[in-house]
């Protein structure tokens, strides 16, 4: 029989409730985590108009920062949770650099110039972090707490994912805050709705996109450190994260909070049946979902057309 | 020649064009003012294909236009510039308006020949009647602001329209340049046989060459007439002077 | 005065393009066969940049998905020759087919979208390419690729196989040559620089973007196919996204604004693939470094540079 069939037959096998359930927690923590990602994107991209395509590696230099600090810190108790901490902090500064440097000479070109150029920082990013950090995969262990599992009907599953759950919604109502009760997130409203209004109200709109795109990066640092205890570090990780990230924009919405969080939740969702039903082909549900969208509502779930 | 009935647009709650009619004849001038915001150029855009209007009706030469998409309205005969100036920069002025004919004949589909020497005369002619024959080899986006919107009036006039729509033709032009434009429009009107109807801004410049003038505010015509009659109706210029102040 | 000075620079631009591909005819001679073999290569990339281009620089549609196509090209020529005994030709005529024939299927839905959504719907559509590739490993041997592939005798030869190659993409070259300056070209052109004004002085911008992505697609087949040949072996990478973006770079570097800007740049940069990888394993590093420059410092690209340089003297040759 064709190796694709004898797959799908083995695995419906799994296919009992308690197998599904715990496939759907895999797929709401993998959501989660990538939600962090995808939603500092789609913020770079609402209030910017810049798809940064260097945003993936961003996140990849987060991982490696953490796994970084975790070993530099290992004789001291809770290293983790000291790279949680300033990993995505380190990535936010870099940056902001980047920012102030290249990105803002090319605000007013026209976009192949920009996905060039974010695409060059991918070139230069990645191999710095190959540089500083070589291509082996780094791990980092499961910190305390979550080190154990819980069981759900009787079944394992990783605490640590359960705290990744958790880590969705709580940055969800955050940004949410930031966005709605701020000075900052006034000034991202405006600039999301209409960027020359903006300006001539006076606020410091180069300031601003310092800030806002510093935001975004460390929203992507802070993806990768999560992600390093169940996934290690190690080269491509970026490419991968991005081309998730842009379905997940895609199907939410850019430049859309509560869209990014919906898309994200959707993919992990698709990602974990696609795991269930054909594994080999699960890479493709996604996509297919993305051209779905892009035909009968290109402006995403929760955009609203331009 | 050109009816327009009962044509409603909104945006939201917005009502940006109101229950508009009107019927124009061939070969007239006429055209429409208001304020900013009254609802000028969104009728345009409704008239154009570049917006479908939530209900009423257009019609061209009696048949019926409404909503069909911009580049099969243009081969109706119906012709339009922008308010923004919307030219080819990268290309010369010269491919600016042979790429107009072109299109106009059909012959864009061609991948066999050389393009350049399509439709010279006409191009040339078309140029040379609105004084940029001697910048026919400049890039268009390098031209003046004024030679930029002569320009504009030169691609719409190279899909030989009967009817064409001008949307300010003469906005950001000084005093002096905006009269000579408009009496090289009317020029160029008047031997090509074209109906016009377009937009203006400053009523000066309308008084000069339209026969007929419509006003617009709040998305509705509230008064159409010749030009004197419309300079002493009172509301009109209530309207003007609210503004003013 | 003016007429006699056109036809002086024609004729000097006809000399230089003669002596050009004298050149490459002659190159053989003198070169070893790795040298040979990589002119080969700069070539085939070439005009796979030029396929590109004709969206990219002529038509300002912005892919993410070349490599797409130029995969489906690859991979029709060689599962016809490794699973069929029909002639090379028709294997090889076929790639540009099915990759056309691809590009009007995909390229209806991504024409519907502009910009950004249109070039992430070209970079969906070109992974699900690879996956499908990469995971049907009944049809495509998957991530194997398919190996020694056979091609006709006459063309085993490094140098014959050369001048195949040439062949088929001066011809391919001069009929893109011929499309850009036609009024289609001309056409093209117009959308890019203000779709909104090509559509309302009567030009379908929708269809005639979705027949540059078909002819777009026909040409990087063709590219796909000339590779297959040369390689004898093709692999699901082909359609990746890191070749797509190659094919960009190769564009961005020679200049997309102008028709040779393409050749340019595969030429300079395959030149720099081979000697800085010779030095160090850090050649992304190294080509986005360049990429910033360029990006910041030299926006016509390569061509454009030499252009500029051209028109400047020729000014000043004028003046005197």
């Amino acid at each position: 029989m064709d190796p694709f069939w004898e797959t799908l037959e083995r695995n419906s096998k799994h296919m009992n409730l308690q197998g599904i359930i715990i496939q759907i927690l895999s797929g709401i923590s993998t959501g989660m985590v990538i939600f962090l990602i995808a939603v500092g994107l789609s913020l770079v991209f609402g209030t910017l108009r810049i798809l940064n395509l260097a945003h993936g590696t961003l996140y990849m230099m987060g991982a490696y920062l953490c796994y970084w600090v975790s070993s530099v810190l290992t004789s001291f108790g809770g290293a983790f949770w000291w790279s949680l901490l300033l990993a995505p902090i380190g990535v936010a500064i870099f940056g902001g650099l980047i920012e102030v440097i290249l990105l803002r000479r090319i605000y007013d070109r026209e976009h192949l110039d920009q996905y060039l150029l974010t695409f060059a920082l991918v070139l230069v990013i990645g191999d710095l972090c190959k540089l500083a950090w070589g291509v082996e995969y780094h791990l980092v262990t499961t910190p305390w707490p979550f080190q154990g599992p819980v069981f759900v009907m009787g079944m394992p599953f990783p605490s640590y994912n359960v705290f990744l759950i958790a880590c969705g919604p709580v940055i969800f109502i955050g940004l949410w805050a930031l966005i709605h009760y701020t000075r900052l997130g006034k000034v991202i409203r405006a600039m999301t709705y209409n960027r020359e209004m903006a300006n001539a109200l006076g606020t410091n709109v180069p300031r601003a996109y310092t800030v806002v795109f510093m935001l975004g990066c460390w929203l992507a640092g802070l993806g990768g450190t999560l992600v390093v205890p169940t996934a290690s570090a190690m080269p491509g990780m970026d490419m991968i994260v991005l081309i998730e990230c842009f379905i997940i924009i895609v199907i939410g919405g850019l430049g859309s909070l509560s869209g990014a969080f919906l898309g994200s939740l959707i993919f992990g969702l698709v990602n974990a049946f696609g795991i269930l039903v054909a594994p080999r082909l699960a890479v493709a549900f996604a996509f297919i979902l993305m051209i779905v969208i892009l035909i009968i509502r290109p402006w995403g779930l929760m955009g609203e057309p331009e | 020649m050109f009816r327009v009935e009962k044509l409603i647009k909104s945006f939201g709650g917005l009502m940006a064009v109101t229950q508009v009619s009107f019927t124009l004849k061939k070969g007239e001038i006429s055209s429409i003012i208001g304020p900013n915001g009254a609802g000028k150029t969104t009728l345009f855009n409704i008239l154009t294909g570049h917006l479908k209007p939530d209900s009423g009706a257009v019609y061209f030469k009696d048949q019926e236009i409404t909503g069909l998409s911009p580049h099969r309205i243009c081969r109706t005969g119906i012709g339009r510039s922008f308010q923004k100036t919307n030219i080819f920069p990268r290309l010369t002025a010269f491919d600016n308006v042979q790429v107009a004919l072109m299109a106009w004949q059909k012959r864009t589909r061609n991948i066999f020949q050389k393009a350049d020497h399509f439709y010279q005369k006409e191009t040339d002619e078309i140029l040379g009647s609105l004084g940029l024959g001697d910048q026919k080899d400049r890039l268009a986006g390098l031209l003046a602001h004024g030679d930029q919107r002569l320009l504009e009036i030169g691609i719409t006039l190279g899909t030989f329209p009967e009817f064409i729509l001008l949307d300010e033709p003469t906005a950001g032009m000084s005093p002096e340049e905006s009269h000579k434009t408009m009496e090289l429009i009317q020029q160029i009107v008047r031997s090509r046989n074209l109906t016009l109807l377009f937009i203006e801004h400053d009523m000066n410049i309308v008084f000069g060459i339209s026969e007929k003038v419509r006003v617009m505010h709040f998305g509705s015509i509230i008064a159409e007439g010749t030009p004197e009659a419309i300079r002493a109706n009172d509301q009109v210029q209530k309207i003007y002077l609210a503004e003013e102040v | 005065m003016k007429p006699s000075m056109g036809n002086r620079k024609k004729t000097k631009s006809m000399f230089g393009l003669i002596a050009v591909m004298v050149g490459f005819l002659i190159l053989p001679g003198f070169l070893s066969e790795g040298w040979i073999s990589l002119v080969n290569e700069m070539l085939i990339l070439a005009l796979a940049a030029c396929g590109l281009n004709l969206m990219l620089g002529y038509a300002g549609m912005v892919s993410f998905g070349p490599a797409g196509f130029y995969a489906v090209g690859a991979y029709a020529t060689a599962l016809i020759l490794i699973d069929t005994n029909l002639p090379f030709a028709l294997a090889f005529a076929a790639g540009p087919l099915v990759a056309a024939a691809s590009a009007v299927l995909i390229g209806w839905f991504c024409v519907r979208l502009t910009q950004v959504y249109f070039a992430l719907l070209t970079l969906a559509f070109a992974q699900i390419i690879h996956t499908i590739i990469f995971e049907w490993y009944a049809f495509t041997r998957g991530d194997n690729g398919i190996v020694d592939i056979p091609i006709p005798q006459m063309l085993k030869s490094i140098t014959h196989y050369y001048y195949f190659s040439f062949f088929i993409i001066i011809l391919c070259l001069a009929l893109l040559w011929l499309i850009i300056k036609s009024p289609f070209g001309k056409t093209l052109q117009a959308m890019r620089e203000n779709a909104q004004r090509a559509e309302s002085i009567g030009i379908n911008v929708r269809l005639y973007q979705l027949s540059t992505f078909v002819l777009s697609g026909f040409f990087l087949g063709v590219a796909g196919s000339l590779f297959c040949g040369f390689n004898k072996n093709v692999f699901p990478n082909y359609a990746h996204w890191i070749k797509s973006t190659e094919m960009l770079v190769v564009c961005l570097l020679g200049g997309i604004y102008n028709f040779f800007g393409p050749i340019v740049g595969s030429i300079v940069y395959l030149f720099l693939d081979k000697v800085i990888t010779g030095y160090t394993q850090f050649w992304p590093l190294v080509l986005g470094l360049i990429i910033i420059l360029l990006l910041l410092f030299l926006r016509g690209g390569i061509a454009g540079f030499i252009a500029e340089r051209m028109a400047l003297r020729r000014r000043r040759g004028e003046q005197a």
